[in-house]
């Protein structure tokens, strides 16, 4: 089953990669800009079920409940479940598009590093997924100053840096901030944990496109970019959350 | 919102695995399987991080290189041996190693490959051509000096082991980027270059004597050229990618694709004479000797055949076969690569002379 994915993938890469002029860096643009477009459903729904959370979050009955019941764990736990049936919100309508997406994000991924099959067992794997694509082989693995199947790093005064990694956590910042809408509560546990993963993800991130090879960081960029126009063009764009708040007394 | 964060950080963690299991993680670890050569007493194997010299009277290992396993040290491509007692082998860390075929000790190491060593040197006429993933063919002499004002390039990578014509003193490289090249030994200079064939080469050219050339593509196909021109003769189509070196006997061809088709082919005329279907995809070059036919599948079984297509015996491993059969004298080497190297020597109806198997780091 899971082959039968990734053989998919493949061909639908190469035939873009045909598409385009035999550009590898290009076919894994597009092939994203086209995951994010079959996945518009999803996404759709994970942005507009957390944006339900946050309203919740930020009632003043949901405020009352917490203070009300801060000593009484269970009785606080049946308060919130009854918020969330009254006002409609799943607690887990944000996480389960995610969690359907994982697969995805990784079939894409498997797709992109068997499709350059640098080595013969990889090239040999490869050759059983091909339905169409043999006189394309071997995809060509140069985009712009990259080798698309290794770890990027731009040499510049003998100093190599890895300008995709920091690309990509900065990117996946901004898309964080700029998608989530400030919880005004600043002090609770919810908040403390969304700002910790706002801060750990971007770097997570970072950290795979530094390790990973770098047709991975386009993926993650061009992935993150598509993100933050998605949301623009829906008018949800918060970026006032760029702007670091004074703490307040 | 506890649970939730658990749940995000357990994905990030299945995410790091997953992709490190499709990656490697970025390592430099071989991915390819035993590459074998011979001389008159020892079988030279590489395989991952090191390359082992085998007795082939009983199989004890005589020495292996490095070592201990080095860092950054791995091995697919098949060493060659020198007249003069030079082992040669190309790594995965772009580097090419000489070792003294006594006691594998360095002799000397060429680094100016800017990409990894897959395919397998040439030694003739006391040159070495070494194929590149850099695209490019170098040229050495047996003190691994370069012998051309520069390696010759092509336009894209070299996995294929060159071949050598001394009727034309050519050699012959099959390349990546779907074309074949004759190329002047003593200069570098490209002779010509065959049209595109449509399919890469990963395979080494079998040569006959009145000048013919056959090589198998991705292209499903197994096409004749002419070796004085890089005209094609022929192409004869199969039903799978041709990875194999096709074996020349007489005027016979015999090869296999990789969806398990084994083929014996005239090379006069094209026709096949007949075809036997295997039970998995065939990858190493075929062996004829005066028994027969062998060859190996990835499913693990060596097939024995007589010349006329009939299976003579099979004997599976239950490992994958990757590597074609190697004769020396009346003994047949066969490797297997899948759970570590383990070498066999087998005579002509298949039964186990002895095995060889690395022992654990010392």
């Amino acid at each position: 089953m899971w082959d039968a994915v990734i053989t998919v993938f493949i061909n639908v890469l190469l035939y873009i990669y045909d598409f385009v002029g035999n550009n590898f860096g290009l076919a894994i643009i597009f092939f994203t800009l086209l995951i994010r477009l079959v996945t518009y459903p999803l996404n759709a729904k994970q942005m507009k079920s957390t944006q339900a959370m946050q309203d919740l979050q930020g009632s003043k009955e949901w405020q009352d409940i917490q203070k009300k019941y801060k000593n009484d764990k269970e009785k606080l736990a049946q308060e919130q479940m009854r918020i969330y049936q009254e006002m409609g919100v799943s607690p887990f309508g944000s996480c389960l598009p995610t969690i359907i997406q994982f697969p995805i994000i990784i079939a894409l991924y498997q797709s992109i590093t068997r499709s350059l099959a640098v080595t013969p067992l990889q090239l040999l794997a490869l050759s059983k997924h091909i339905t169409n694509g043999a006189t394309l082989i071997p995809l060509n693995r140069q985009f712009l100053w990259m080798d698309l199947s290794q770890p990027e790093r731009l040499i510049i005064f003998g100093f190599s840096i890895p300008l995709l990694a920091v690309i990509v956590a900065v990117t996946s910042y901004l898309q964080t901030k700029m998608m989530t809408p400030a919880n005004p509560n600043a002090n609770d546990q919810g908040a403390q944990m969304s700002k910790m993963m706002n801060l750990y993800m971007p770097l997570f991130m970072g950290w795979l496109a530094f390790s990973f090879p770098s047709g991975l960081a386009i993926y993650f960029i061009t992935s993150n970019l598509a993100s933050i126009i998605q949301y623009g063009a829906m008018g949800k764009l918060d970026w006032k959350n760029l702007i670091p708040k004074k703490k307040t007394a | 919102m506890k649970n939730k964060f658990l749940l995000v950080i357990l994905i990030l963690i299945v995410a790091s695995f997953a992709l490190s299991s499709c990656t490697g993680g970025g390592r430099v670890m071989a991915s390819g399987w035993p590459g074998i050569t011979v001389d008159d007493e020892t079988a030279y194997v590489s395989f991952n991080q090191h390359v082992y010299a085998v007795s082939l009277t009983n199989g004890v290992e005589k020495w292996r290189y490095p070592a201990a396993v080095e860092k950054n040290v791995s091995f697919y491509a098949a060493p060659a041996v020198t007249p003069d007692g030079q082992v040669i082998v190309g790594g995965y860390n772009n580097i090419l190693y000489s070792l003294n075929a006594a006691n594998g000790q360095s002799n000397w190491t060429f680094e100016d490959s800017q990409d990894r060593f897959v395919g397998s040197a040439l030694v003739a006429a006391e040159q070495i051509y070494v194929p590149s993933s850099d695209n490019k063919l170098y040229a050495l002499n047996l003190n691994g000096q370069p012998v051309w004002a520069q390696p010759f390039a092509t336009e894209d990578a070299n996995w294929s082991k060159p071949a050598t014509d001394p009727n034309c003193q050519c050699v012959y490289l099959a390349s990546m980027d779907h074309s074949v090249y004759a190329i002047n030994p003593a200069t570098g200079k490209q002779i010509w270059r065959s049209e595109m064939l449509g399919g890469a080469m990963v395979g080494t050219p079998a040569v006959s004597d009145d000048g013919q050339l056959y090589i198998g593509t991705f292209l499903d196909e197994l096409v004749a050229i002419d070796t004085s021109n890089g005209q094609i003769l022929w192409r004869f189509p199969t039903q799978g990618w041709v990875w194999a070196s096709p074996t020349l006997d007489g005027d016979v061809l015999y090869f296999g694709d990789i969806e398990g088709n084994f083929y014996a082919v005239d090379r006069q005329t094209s026709n096949q004479i007949w075809t036997i279907k295997s039970n998995g995809a065939i990858v190493g070059k075929p062996l004829i000797t005066a028994d027969g036919i062998y060859f190996t599948t990835e499913a693990g079984t060596l097939y024995a055949l007589t010349l006329e297509g009939s299976t003579r015996w099979t004997k599976d491993f239950e490992a994958t076969l990757h590597s074609g059969p190697l004769a020396v004298g009346d003994t047949i080497l066969i490797a297997t690569d899948e759970g570590g190297l383990v070498l066999f020597a087998l005579d002509a109806e298949g039964l186990q002379k002895w095995q060889f198997s690395p022992s654990e780091e010392k």
